[in-house]
C-alpha cells in the first residue's frame, strides 16, 4: 500500500485524493456559486429541512470566513493545493505498515508538520509543553476524544447528501469497533461502556452479532485473546467508496469540511474536535483499507456499498497478486466446467437398449418417447467436463447403474413441469387464485407439497432426509440415535447375528438369515452425540431403495450404516470437532463432511481417513454440497461466506461474499448454474457460479432458514425455516423489494396491487419473487426436498405449545 | 438501510456487569479469601461475564444446528465439551431445575435475594412402591398435503386460512353473493402462530370468530318461551303449554345453552333481590319447573350443562331466605329434581352423587347456617335416599347439630323434617316399646343415641326401642 494517502488502492493506480481534492472554500465566489446550485437542487428535490440546514450552514460559514479574515495569525489557507494536501495527509500515514504503531508516534516530526500546516497556536503550545512524551498519549488516553470524534463522524455521515450517505455509513462500524477496543485496551472500562451505549444502537441493525460479542469484551486481556477483536487489530477492514465520496471523506478528515456536514463543521474548529478527528484518522490509516471504485455513486445500489465492506483480505484467499476483491479473485480463478457429468458410453448404450426393450413391452404409450429424453442436448453456455476429469469411479458399470439411468430418463418424462414464469408473464398477480385462469397458472407454477410432521420428539430433530426413491425416511435425533421409517409400509429387517458366513451361497440363503419379524421403523444406535446430518446413498437413484446411509454427529465422527444389515459399518474419524453436515457425491462412493473445525473433508467410503481437506474458512463450516457434476464442492460457513472448491485439487475456486450473518445452508441448482445459500440474516442469495456474483437476494422469511431445494428444472426454489413456513421462490424473476416498485409508481408486478398499503409496511422485506407462502401448524420445517418427479416433500417436528 | 433490515433489532443494552462483583466476593469468601479488593473483584466479574458469553455463543451454534430456537442445557453441555471445560453435571433438559427464592436474611439486609435449586428429597420406600414409569410411545410421523398444485387445502392439519387480501371488486362481488365467510374452515383459530418478529401482523388472523348461528325460528321460539314462562305476562295454560313443549319437543338443543343461562340468571336475580315477595317465589317455582322439564326431555342431551344447572338447584334448595309462602314447596320440588337428576345421570357421572351429598352435608352441618338452609339440606338428602340421610343426620351428626339449636320440647317444621328423616332411615314400629334406662343393654343404646343424635332427638326416639335400635344398628355397617 502506498504511504502517500490514507490507503487508497485504486484499480487504475491513480491517487484519488490528489485528483479529487476537495475544494471546500477555494474562493468565496466559486463556493457561493456552488452553494446556489446546491440550494436549487435541494429545492427541486423538495428537501426542505436540508435546505434550511444548508442555509444556516452558509451563514455560519460566511461568519467564520469573516473571523478568519480578522485573524491573520491563523493562516488557514483558503486554497489547498494538491501538494499541500498530500503533505497534510502524509503525517497521518507515517508508518502504516505496522498497525500497532501510531502515525503520530514520532512526535518531533509531528510537531514540525503540525506547525507547518498552521495548527492553532494553543495546540502547538500544548504539544511543545508535553515535549518528547508525544502527542499520542494525549490522543489515546483521553477517552472523550473518541467519543467526540465518533459523534462528529456520525453526524457528518448522517448530514451528508442522500446520494453519499449509503457510501459513508459502512465506515462507521469499523471505526466504532476500533474505538471501543482501544478504550477497553487502555483499561477505560466505564468509558468504553459509555461509548458503546451511546453509539451502538444506530449500527445494530446489521452488525448485531458482532456488536453483541464486542459488548462482552471488557478487559484488555480479552482484547488480546478474543478472536474477533484480534481480527480487527491485525487485519485491514476494507471499505469500498466512489472516487468523489472518498475525496469528500479525505476533505473532512483533514479540514473538517467536505460533503457539506450540516451542523457539524463548527465542532472541528476547536481543539477537541481536531483531536477527535485525529483519532478517527488514526483508525482510518492503520486499520482501514479503501477500495476506490471509478463508478459513479448513483450507479451502485445503496445496499452494495455496505456489502462490499469487511475483512476482505482474509476472507478472500490471497493468490499471486494482492487482490482482495472477491470478484477479482473469482475472475482470476478462470472458468468452471458446470455442465452435466458425462455418462460412460457403454452405460449409455446399455441404457438406451433397455429403454427400447421396455418400450416394446410397456403398456404406457409414453414409454416410446423415453429415448427422446435420453438424447437431450446439454444446456447451452456450459462446458461439460470429460470423463477423465470426474473423480475416479469403477470402470465397469453394474446392473443398478443401468436401472438408475433408465429410471432417471423415465422421471424426466413423467415429471410435473413447474414453470413459475407463467405467473409473472401472464400479468396475473401471483397470489390471485380467484380467477380460473390464475388458478390454472398457479397449478402449473407451484408444486404440490407433502408435509411429514414428527410428533413427540424429545430434545429435537436436527436433521432428516427422504431417500431418492422416497421409500425411506431417516431422522437424526439429539438423543444420539437415528430413526429409519419405511414410507411404503414395508418391514425393515436386518440380519440375524447368529449365522455362519460360509452357509450363505445365494440370495435365498441370505434371506433365510434375515430377521423374522420387523417393524416399519428402526432405530440405528451408534453415535454418542446429537446427530446433525443424515444422507442416503444416491447409487440406486429413484429406481431402488438405497443401501447405505451416512450420518454426522457431535461426537466428531461420520458413520456409514448398511441398510441391508441395519448396522453401523464404518466410523470415519478425523475431524476434531462436531461434524455439522455430511453429503454423498452425486454418484456415490465419495462423500464430504463439514465440521466445526473450520474444514470440509472429502472421504471415500472404503477408506477411514480423509482424501482431501478443504481449509480456508475462518469459522465453522456449516454445510456442504456437491455440484451436480461432482467436480466442485460448495461450503457454507459462519464467516458469512460460501466457497466453491475444486474437489480433486482441493483449491478454492470461488468465494461468495457476502451474507450479513452466518451462512447456514446451501444447495446447487440441478442445471449446475446456480448456488442458493441461506443464512441467519434471513435472506436467501442466489449466486451465479460462473461469475461468482450474487444474482439476487430473496427475503421474506422471518426466522432462520433451515433448508433449500430446487425443483428439477431449476426454475423454482423452495425454502423451509423456523418461522413454520414453506416458501416458494421464482428463480428466474428479477426480485427486488416490493415497496420499491410502489415508490416509483410503476406497478411492475401485479403482486403489489393486491396488497393494501398497511400490509405492505409490515411485509416490506418480502421480495417480489416470493411466489407463495405455506404456513404449517407450529412445525419448523427442517428439510425440504424435491422428488425426481417434482413432488415437494417437507418435514419438521411439531412443537406442542405446552412443552416449551 | 434500515429498510432492508428484516427486523428492528435493538443493540444489546450494555448493562454494566450482569455478573455482579458481589457474586465474585461471595465465591471468594466461600474459598476463605476474605479481603478481596474491589479492582480484583470487578476484573474477575468482567472476565466471568466474558467467559459466560463465550460459552453461550458456542452453545448457540449447537442450538442452531439442532434446528431449535430454544437453548437447552444439552447445548451448554456440548459447548463446554468442545471448549474443553468440565461439564456441569445434573442438569437435564428433561427436568429443568426449579430455582426457589430464599427468605431474606433479617440480619443482612444488603445481601439481596438468594436463589437455590430445589432439591427434592425422595423416600426410598416410595420409589420402590411407586408404579414403574411408562415409556413414552416414541417418535411418530404423520403426512398431509401442505399444498396441492400451489393451493393449500383447508384441512385440520394446515393452519386456518389467512384471510387473503382481495381486491375491492371481488370483495364487493363476494358480499353481494352473500358467500363471504363461508370459505374459511370451521376449525377454531389454532394457537399462536409463530413469528415472534411480527406479532402485529399475525394478530388479526387469530380472531376468526366462530359464530354459532341460531335460526330465526329458534330465536322467536326462545323469545316466546321465556316471555310466556315468567309470571307477569303469563297465564297458567300458556305456562303449562310452554313447559310441555320444553319437556317433549325435539330439536331444541341449539337453544339449550341459552336456556340454561337464562335459568341461572333468573335464579340469581330472584334470590339476590331478597325481597321474599310472592312474585319471586313464583318465578323460582317456574324456573324449577323449567329445569325439571329440561331434565325430562330425552332429546336434549343436558349432560354437558349439568354443572351449570346444579348451582341453580342448590341455590334454591339451600338459600336461607326464600319467600315464606313458597319455601317448603320450593325446597321439596328442588329436592325432587335433585333426586331425579341423580337417578338419571349418576351412571354417566360417577362422582356426581358424592359431590351432591357432600354439598348438602356441608349445608346441613356447616357452622352458622340458617335453619332454612339446614331444612333444605335435609330435604335434599331425603330426596337422594336413605343412605344419604343417614350420612347426614347420623354419621355427620346433623341431627345433633339441629337438635342443639332447637328449644327443648319444640315442634317446628325442621324438627318434624328430621323425624321424617329418621323414619326414612328406619320405619318406626307400630307398637312402640320404650327403652328401659335400667336394663344394661337399653342403657347403652340410650348412651349411643345421646352421643350420636344429641339429647333433643334422643328424647324423641327413646320411646321406641326398635326404631332407635334400627337407626343405630343400620348405621353400624356404614361406620
Amino acid at each position: 500500500m502506498s504511504a502517500a494517502t490514507p490507503a487508497a488502492s485504486t484499480p487504475d493506480g491513480g491517487s484519488p485524493s490528489a485528483t479529487s481534492a476537495p475544494v471546500p472554500d477555494s474562493s468565496k465566489d466559486v463556493s457561493s456559486n456552488a452553494d446556489q446550485l446546491i440550494l436549487e437542487y435541494l429545492r427541486a428535490r423538495g428537501l426542505k429541512t436540508a435546505e434550511k440546514a444548508f442555509l444556516e450552514e452558509l451563514e455560519r460559514k460566511t461568519s467564520t470566513a469573516d473571523d478568519k479574515g480578522k485573524q491573520p495569525e491563523t493562516p488557514t489557507s483558503t486554497t489547498v493545493s494538491q501538494e499541500e494536501l498530500v503533505k497534510q495527509l502524509a503525517i497521518f500515514a507515517q508508518k502504516p505498515a505496522n498497525p500497532d504503531q501510531n502515525a503520530l508516534k514520532d512526535s518531533s516530526s509531528v510537531l514540525q508538520e503540525l506547525s507547518s500546516t498552521g495548527t492553532p497556536q494553543n495546540i502547538q503550545n500544548l504539544i511543545s509543553s508535553i515535549g518528547q512524551v508525544g502527542a499520542e498519549e494525549i490522543l489515546s488516553l483521553d477517552p472523550t476524544d473518541k467519543h467526540e470524534g465518533f459523534r462528529e463522524l456520525e453526524s457528518w455521515v448522517d448530514g451528508s447528501l442522500d446520494m453519499y450517505r449509503p457510501e459513508f455509513r459502512p465506515i462507521l462500524f469499523p471505526i466504532f469497533c476500533h474505538f471501543y477496543l482501544d478504550l477497553v485496551q487502555q483499561g477505560l472500562r466505564e468509558a468504553a461502556q459509555d461509548f458503546y451505549t451511546t453509539f451502538s444502537s444506530s449500527l445494530s441493525t446489521i452488525h448485531y452479532s458482532t456488536l453483541n460479542h464486542l459488548s462482552t469484551i471488557t478487559l484488555p486481556y480479552h482484547v488480546q485473546t478474543d478472536e474477533v477483536a484480534q481480527r480487527f487489530r491485525t487485519e485491514k477492514y476494507t471499505v469500498r467508496m466512489s472516487r468523489s465520496g472518498f475525496g469528500l471523506l479525505v476533505g473532512w478528515l483533514t479540514e473538517g469540511v467536505g460533503g457539506e456536514p450540516v451542523g457539524s463543521g463548527e465542532g472541528f474548529a476547536g481543539e477537541k474536535g481536531r483531536r477527535g478527528r485525529a483519532a478517527v484518522m488514526r483508525v482510518v490509516n492503520n486499520h482501514l483499507r479503501f477500495e476506490v471504485t471509478s463508478s459513479a455513486t448513483s450507479s451502485v445500489s445503496p445496499r452494495s456499498w455496505e456489502e462490499s465492506t469487511g475483512f476482505l483480505s482474509s476472507v478472500v484467499p490471497q493468490t499471486n497478486g494482492s487482490t482482495t476483491d472477491a470478484t477479482a479473485f473469482n475472475q482470476a480463478k478462470g472458468d468452471l466446467k458446470l455442465g452435466p457429468a458425462p455418462i460412460p458410453e457403454d452405460l449409455r448404450t446399455e441404457t438406451e437398449r433397455t429403454l427400447q426393450d421396455q418400450a416394446m413391452v410397456d403398456h404406457d404409450p409414453g414409454a416410446r418417447y423415453d429415448l427422446h429424453f435420453a438424447r437431450q442436448a446439454p444446456p447451452p453456455g456450459l462446458v461439460s467436463p470429460t470423463l477423465a476429469e470426474l473423480p475416479p469411479h469403477p470402470p465397469m458399470f453394474k446392473a443398478i447403474d443401468v436401472k438408475r439411468e433408465v429410471e432417471k430418463i423415465r422421471d424426466m418424462r413423467k415429471r410435473i413441469r413447474l414453470d413459475p414464469t407463467l405467473l409473472n408473464s401472464s400479468g396475473n398477480s401471483n397470489a390471485n387464485a380467484t380467477t380460473a385462469q390464475g388458478a390454472a397458472a398457479r397449478a402449473r407454477a407451484l408444486p404440490s407439497i407433502c408435509a411429514y410432521t414428527f410428533h413427540d420428539v424429545g430434545e429435537g430433530v436436527p436433521c432428516c432426509e427422504f431417500s431418492p426413491d422416497t421409500s425411506l425416511l431417516a431422522a437424526g435425533f439429539s438423543e444420539s440415535y437415528i430413526r429409519l421409517w419405511s414410507l411404503k409400509g414395508e418391514k425393515l429387517k436386518g440380519l440375524r447375528s447368529d449365522f455362519q458366513s460360509n452357509s450363505i451361497r445365494d440370495s435365498s440363503s441370505l434371506n433365510k438369515i434375515r430377521e423374522k419379524d420387523g417393524s416399519t421403523t428402526r432405530k440405528l444406535i451408534g453415535h454418542s452425540g446429537p446427530v446433525y446430518s443424515v444422507s442416503f446413498d444416491p447409487v440406486g437413484g429413484s429406481a431402488t431403495s438405497p443401501r447405505y446411509l451416512l450420518s454426522a454427529s457431535a461426537d466428531a465422527t461420520a458413520r456409514l450404516w448398511s441398510l441391508d444389515t441395519m448396522t453401523n459399518v464404518v466410523a470415519y474419524r478425523g475431524h476434531q470437532n462436531p461434524v455439522w453436515d455430511v453429503k454423498w457425491s452425486p454418484m456415490g462412493i465419495y462423500f464430504a463432511t463439514a465440521s466445526r473445525d473450520r474444514t470440509a473433508r472429502l472421504w471415500s467410503t472404503d477408506r477411514t481417513s480423509a482424501l482431501r481437506i478443504y481449509a480456508g474458512h475462518l469459522s465453522d463450516v456449516n454445510a456442504v454440497g456437491f455440484h451436480p457434476n461432482s467436480l466442485y464442492l460448495g461450503t457454507a460457513s459462519s464467516d458469512c461466506t460460501a466457497r466453491l472448491w475444486d474437489v480433486q485439487r482441493g483449491a478454492c475456486v470461488r468465494v461468495f461474499y457476502k451474507h450479513d450473518d452466518i451462512v447456514s445452508t446451501l444447495t446447487f441448482s440441478p442445471d449446475g448454474r446456480y448456488l442458493a445459500t441461506a443464512g441467519e440474516d434471513l435472506a436467501i442469495r442466489l449466486w451465479d457460479l460462473g461469475s461468482g456474483k450474487c444474482v439476487k437476494k430473496m427475503t421474506g422469511h422471518t426466522a432462520s432458514i433451515y433448508s433449500l431445494a430446487f425443483s428439477a428444472e431449476s426454475s423454482l426454489l423452495v425454502s423451509g425455516g423456523a418461522d413454520w413456513t414453506v416458501r416458494c421462490w421464482d428463480v428466474k424473476a428479477a426480485g427486488g423489494s416490493r415497496t420499491k416498485t410502489r415508490e416509483n409508481g410503476t406497478l411492475t408486478n401485479g403482486a403489489t396491487e393486491e396488497h393494501p398499503p398497511e400490509k405492505e409496511e409490515t411485509e416490506s422485506n418480502e421480495t417480489t419473487d416470493l411466489l407463495a407462502t405455506f404456513p404449517t401448524k407450529r412445525t419448523p420445517v427442517i428439510n425440504v426436498q424435491f422428488t425426481p418427479r417434482n413432488l415437494c416433500l417437507v418435514a419438521g417436528p411439531y412443537l406442542s405449545p405446552e412443552t416449551r | 438501510m434500515s429498510k432492508q433490515a428484516p427486523k428492528a433489532r435493538h443493540a444489546p443494552a450494555k448493562v454494566p456487569g450482569i455478573y455482579k462483583t458481589d457474586s465474585v466476593r461471595d465465591v471468594s469468601e466461600s474459598l476463605n479469601i476474605i479481603n478481596l479488593s474491589d479492582i480484583v473483584a470487578s476484573a474477575l466479574a468482567s472476565d466471568v461475564e466474558y467467559r459466560i458469553q463465550q460459552v453461550v455463543e458456542e452453545a448457540a451454534r449447537f442450538m442452531r444446528h439442532a434446528k431449535r430456537t430454544t437453548l437447552t442445557t444439552g447445548d451448554i453441555d456440548q459447548a463446554l465439551r468442545v471448549l474443553n471445560i468440565e461439564p456441569l453435571y445434573g442438569h437435564f433438559p428433561y427436568n429443568p431445575p426449579t430455582f426457589r427464592r430464599a427468605l431474606p436474611f433479617p440480619q443482612m439486609q444488603a445481601a439481596g435475594p438468594v436463589y437455590f435449586i430445589e432439591d427434592e428429597e425422595i423416600e426410598f420406600d416410595r420409589v420402590l412402591r411407586e408404579e414403574k414409569v411408562t415409556l413414552p410411545k416414541g417418535v411418530t410421523w404423520t403426512a398431509h398435503w401442505l399444498a396441492v398444485e400451489g393451493v393449500q387445502p383447508l384441512i385440520p392439519e394446515n393452519p386456518p386460512a389467512v384471510p387473503r387480501e382481495i381486491d375491492p371488486e371481488s370483495a364487493a362481488a363476494k358480499h353481494t353473493s352473500n358467500a363471504s365467510g363461508s370459505i374459511f374452515p370451521p376449525t377454531p383459530p389454532s394457537s399462536d402462530r409463530p413469528s415472534p418478529l411480527q406479532p402485529a401482523k399475525q394478530q388479526p388472523q387469530q380472531h376468526i370468530a366462530v359464530k354459532q348461528v341460531l335460526s330465526s325460528e329458534l330465536q322467536l321460539y326462545y323469545a316466546r318461551l321465556t316471555s310466556s314462562l315468567l309470571p307477569p305476562t303469563s297465564d297458567f295454560s300458556k305456562r303449562t303449554a310452554a313447559l310441555a313443549s320444553l319437556r317433549h319437543d325435539a330439536g331444541l338443543s341449539p337453544l339449550l345453552p341459552y336456556l340454561v343461562r337464562w335459568v341461572g340468571q333468573g335464579v340469581v336475580d330472584a334470590l339476590r333481590s331478597g325481597s321474599q315477595n310472592e312474585n319471586d317465589g313464583r318465578v323460582l317455582e317456574v324456573l324449577l319447573d323449567v329445569i325439571g322439564a329440561l331434565l325430562d326431555n330425552q332429546t336434549l342431551g343436558v349432560e354437558p350443562y349439568l354443572h351449570q344447572l346444579l348451582p341453580s338447584i342448590f341455590s334454591i334448595l339451600l338459600h336461607s331466605a326464600l319467600p315464606p309462602s313458597h319455601a317448603a314447596q320450593l325446597r321439596t320440588t328442588a329436592a325432587h329434581i335433585l333426586s331425579h337428576l341423580l337417578t338419571h345421570y349418576s351412571t354417566t357421572y360417577p362422582g356426581l352423587s358424592t359431590r351432591i351429598v357432600k354439598t348438602l352435608i356441608v349445608g346441613l352441618i356447616g357452622e352458622g347456617k340458617s335453619r332454612s338452609t339446614r331444612e333444605g339440606a335435609i330435604r335434599g338428602l331425603m330426596g337422594i335416599g336413605k343412605e344419604a340421610v343417614r350420612q347426614g343426620l347420623v354419621k355427620h351428626q346433623g341431627a345433633k347439630i339441629v337438635g342443639d339449636e332447637c328449644m327443648p320440647g319444640e315442634s317446628s317444621s325442621l324438627v318434624e323434617l328430621v323425624v321424617e328423616g329418621f323414619k326414612l332411615i328406619h320405619p318406626p314400629s307400630l307398637h312402640p316399646t320404650p327403652l328401659n334406662p335400667d336394663s344394661g343393654a337399653d342403657a347403652s343404646v340410650i348412651e349411643e343415641l345421646r352421643a350420636k343424635l344429641g339429647n333433643f332427638f334422643a328424647e324423641r326416639l327413646i320411646g321406641d326401642s326398635a326404631w332407635a335400635r334400627g337407626i343405630l344398628s343400620d348405621d353400624a355397617p356404614d361406620a
